[in-house]
C-alpha cells in the first residue's frame, strides 16, 4: 500500500456537539503524510476536541472525516491505532505498571486476536527496547512508571506511542506540564523524529510552533480562523486575531524565522 | 524482590494444592485413611467415606472454587473501574441476590425448580436484576462510564438494603433469623449438587478473563489512552462487567454474600506480583481459593455445635492482615 496515501487526513464540514454546545463548527482541512502540524488557540477554542475527534475518540458524522479517503468510521479501533497513535498531554496518574509492560502495551493492536503476552512478542519488544535506547531511557526500562519525573513520564509517553507504528502522531500539550529543560530536551526528541511521521500537535508555545512545525492551524471558538504556514502565520495581526492580545514579532536571530515575545 | 512469576510457582500453587489435600482431612470428626479407597461403598467406614465424599471433599472444592471466583470479581472490578474499593458488592450484585433471598423468605416461597431451592432461584434473579439494573441505568445516561456505573450500583445496594431492612422489620423472628444467617454467608450448604450448579458460572467467568488480560491491563490505564492503543474500550468493558457480575451472581446464590475476600485478595495480590494481569489473575485465583478454604476449615471446625458462618470469619481474619500488610507498605 502507498504509505504517503494511507496516511493522509481529511476533515469536511465537520461539527460536533456536546450538551447543546457547539464545540467545533465546519471544518475542513486536509493533512498530508510527513507534513508536521501545529494547533493552537484560546483555551475553549476547540483544539482537544478537534484531535480527539481525528482520533476516533469521538462520535462525528459519518463521512466526515476521513483517513487515506475511507471514512474513520469504517475503520475498526485497532485499524485506528495502526494509523494513528496519541500522545496525551500527561500520562493518567498511578499507572500500576513498568515503563517496558506500559510500553508492550501500545502493540495491542498489533497483537489483537493473537493470545499472545508481552513476552512472546519479539519484534515488539526490539522495537519498543530499540526506542527506548533512542531516546535514552534505558536506566528506566524496569522502573516502575508512578516513580519517574514528569519529564521521564513524558518521554515514556512518546516511546510507547512510537512503539506503536503509526505513520501519524497526534500530540496534545506534550510540554505543558515541564520545565523548560525537560520541555526542549521532549521537543528536541520530536523535532529529530523521521520526517516521514505525520506530527499534529495541539500547543501553547507559540515559539516552537512557529520555529519548528510547517504549518499552524489557528483555532477561535470551534472554527479554524486561520490554516497557513507556520511563518506566515506568526504575525501581529494573526495572533491579535486568534488570541485577542497584542505580541511583539521579531526575527529569530539564527534562522530569521518569526518568534514571538510578550508586547509588555 | 521474588519475581511475579516465582511468586506464583513457588509460594501461591504449591500453598493452593497442599490446602486442597489438606483440608478434607480436618473437621470435627477425624477420618481414618481407608476412606479415600473406600468410595461411598458399604464398609466399616461408611459414614466416615461418606462424610469425605460427599461432604468434605465438595466443600472443599466449593469453597476453593467460590474464593477463587470472589478474589478474580474484585480483581477485574478495580481494574475496569480503575478504583480500589470496588468490588462485585459495591455493584449491587450481592445486594440484589440478598434482596432476591429476603422476599423469597418473607413470601414463604418454597418451590424448586430442576434440584434448585427456592433460595437459590431468588438470589440469582435478584442478581440477574441488579446486573441489568447498573448496566441499564448505565446506558440510560448515554455513556458507560466508570464512575456513573460505581455510581449507580452503589445507589442501588443502598436501595435494596433499605428494603431489606423493611422487609426483616414487618416478617416475624424465624424468617429475620433465616434472612440474616443467610446474609452473613455461608458454605454449609455444600453438597455435590450446589458444586455442580456453581462450577459453570465460575469457570466460564475464569476462562473469558484469562482470554481478557491484556485488555484488563489497558483498561486499568483510562479510557482515550486504552482506545488510541487500539481496544474497543466500552465493548471490552461490558463484556468484563457481565462475565464477572454472572459469575458472582452464580457464587452469591450458593454461597450467599461473603464478604472481604474480594477485596483483600487482590489487594494482596497486587502487593506480591503486581499489577499485571497476566500475573495478577493467576496469583488472586490461587491466593482468593486458599484463603477462602482455611477461612472455612476454621468455620467448619471451630465448634461442635454450630458452624460459624465463614463470612465472619473472613472478616475477622482478613482485616486485621490486610491493615497491617498496608500499614507495612506505606512504612517502608
Amino acid at each position: 500500500m502507498d504509505k504517503n496515501k494511507s496516511s493522509t487526513i481529511s476533515v469536511e464540514n465537520l461539527s460536533y456537539r456536546a450538551k447543546g454546545k457547539l464545540l467545533l463548527r465546519d471544518i475542513s482541512l486536509s493533512i498530508p503524510a510527513g507534513e508536521r502540524v501545529a494547533i493552537v488557540g484560546a483555551n475553549g477554542a476547540g483544539k482537544t476536541t478537534l484531535i480527539r475527534s481525528l482520533l476516533g475518540l469521538i462520535p462525528t458524522e459519518k463521512s466526515s472525516i476521513k483517513l487515506s479517503g475511507e471514512a474513520i468510521s469504517s475503520y475498526s479501533r485497532s485499524d485506528i491505532a495502526k494509523l494513528i497513535s496519541y500522545v496525551p498531554q500527561q500520562l493518567p496518574e498511578n499507572i500500576p505498571f513498568s515503563v517496558i509492560e506500559f510500553i508492550m502495551m501500545s502493540r495491542y493492536a498489533r497483537n489483537v486476536g493473537q493470545l499472545t503476552t508481552s513476552s512472546n512478542d519479539p519484534q515488539g519488544e526490539s522495537i519498543a527496547m530499540g526506542i527506548i535506547q533512542s531516546l535514552n531511557i534505558e536506566h528506566l526500562t524496569h522502573q516502575a512508571i508512578a516513580t519517574l519525573s514528569g519529564g521521564e513520564k513524558q518521554k515514556v509517553n512518546i516511546a510507547a506511542a512510537l512503539t506503536q507504528q503509526a505513520p501519524i502522531i497526534i500530540l496534545d500539550e506534550p510540554t505543558a506540564h515541564l520545565d523548560p529543560k525537560q520541555r526542549e530536551s521532549i521537543q528536541q526528541l520530536l523535532h529529530n523524529l523521521s520526517r516521514e511521521t505525520t506530527l499534529i500537535t495541539v500547543t501553547h508555545d507559540l515559539n516552537w510552533a512557529s520555529l519548528h512545525f510547517d504549518r499552524i492551524l489557528g483555532m477561535l471558538k470551534g472554527t479554524i480562523a486561520i490554516d497557513t504556514t507556520s511563518a506566515a502565520f506568526t504575525t501581529a495581526e494573526n495572533l491579535q486575531r486568534v488570541f485577542d492580545t497584542t505580541w511583539q514579532i521579531e526575527p529569530h536571530p539564527e534562522t530569521g524565522k518569526p518568534m514571538v515575545l510578550p508586547s509588555y | 524482590m521474588i519475581s511475579p512469576r516465582k511468586s506464583i510457582y513457588a509460594i501461591l500453587l504449591p500453598l493452593a494444592v497442599v490446602t486442597l489435600c489438606v483440608m478434607p482431612w480436618i473437621g470435627q470428626k477425624a477420618l481414618p485413611w481407608e476412606v479415600i479407597t473406600s468410595g461411598t461403598h458399604h464398609t466399616d467406614h461408611s459414614v466416615d467415606a461418606l462424610i469425605f465424599w460427599q461432604i468434605r471433599i465438595p466443600r472443599v472444592l466449593l469453597s476453593m472454587l467460590a474464593g477463587m471466583g470472589l478474589s478474580l470479581g474484585g480483581v477485574v472490578f478495580q481494574s475496569i473501574f480503575r478504583n480500589p474499593l470496588a468490588t462485585p458488592f459495591t455493584l449491587g450484585i450481592a445486594g440484589g441476590a440478598s434482596l432476591g433471598v429476603t422476599v423469597a423468605i418473607f413470601l414463604g416461597i418454597h418451590i424448586s425448580l430442576l434440584g434448585i431451592s427456592s433460595t437459590a432461584m431468588a438470589a440469582l434473579l435478584g442478581a440477574l436484576l441488579s446486573i441489568a439494573l447498573v448496566y441499564g441505568l448505565a446506558r440510560a445516561t448515554g455513556k458507560l462510564e466508570p464512575t456513573t456505573m460505581l455510581l449507580t450500583g452503589v445507589a442501588i445496594s443502598f436501595f435494596f438494603s433499605s428494603i431489606i431492612l423493611l422487609l426483616q422489620y414487618l416478617g416475624d423472628m424465624s424468617d429475620s433469623f433465616r434472612i440474616i444467617h443467610w446474609l452473613m454467608g455461608d458454605l454449609s450448604r455444600a453438597n455435590p449438587d450446589s458444586l455442580l450448579q456453581m462450577s459453570p458460572f465460575v469457570i466460564s467467568g475464569i476462562l473469558i478473563t484469562v482470554l481478557l488480560h491484556k485488555e484488563l491491563n489497558l483498561l486499568s490505564l483510562n479510557d482515550d489512552l486504552a482506545a488510541s492503543y487500539g481496544l474497543q474500550v466500552e465493548k471490552t468493558r461490558m463484556t468484563l462487567f457481565i462475565a464477572v457480575s454472572l459469575m458472582i451472581a452464580g457464587i452469591v446464590t450458593v454461597c450467599g454474600p461473603i464478604g472481604f475476600v474480594g477485596i483483600m485478595v487482590p489487594h494482596v495480590c497486587r502487593l506480591i506480583v503486581g499489577a499485571n494481569h497476566r500475573y495478577l489473575i493467576p496469583a488472586s485465583l490461587l491466593l482468593g481459593g486458599t484463603f477462602l478454604t482455611l477461612c472455612d476449615t476454621l468455620a467448619r471446625s471451630m465448634s461442635a455445635s454450630a458452624e460459624v458462618p465463614v463470612g465472619i470469619i473472613t472478616a475477622l481474619l482478613g482485616g486485621p492482615f490486610f491493615l497491617a500488610l498496608l500499614f507495612r507498605k506505606s512504612s517502608v
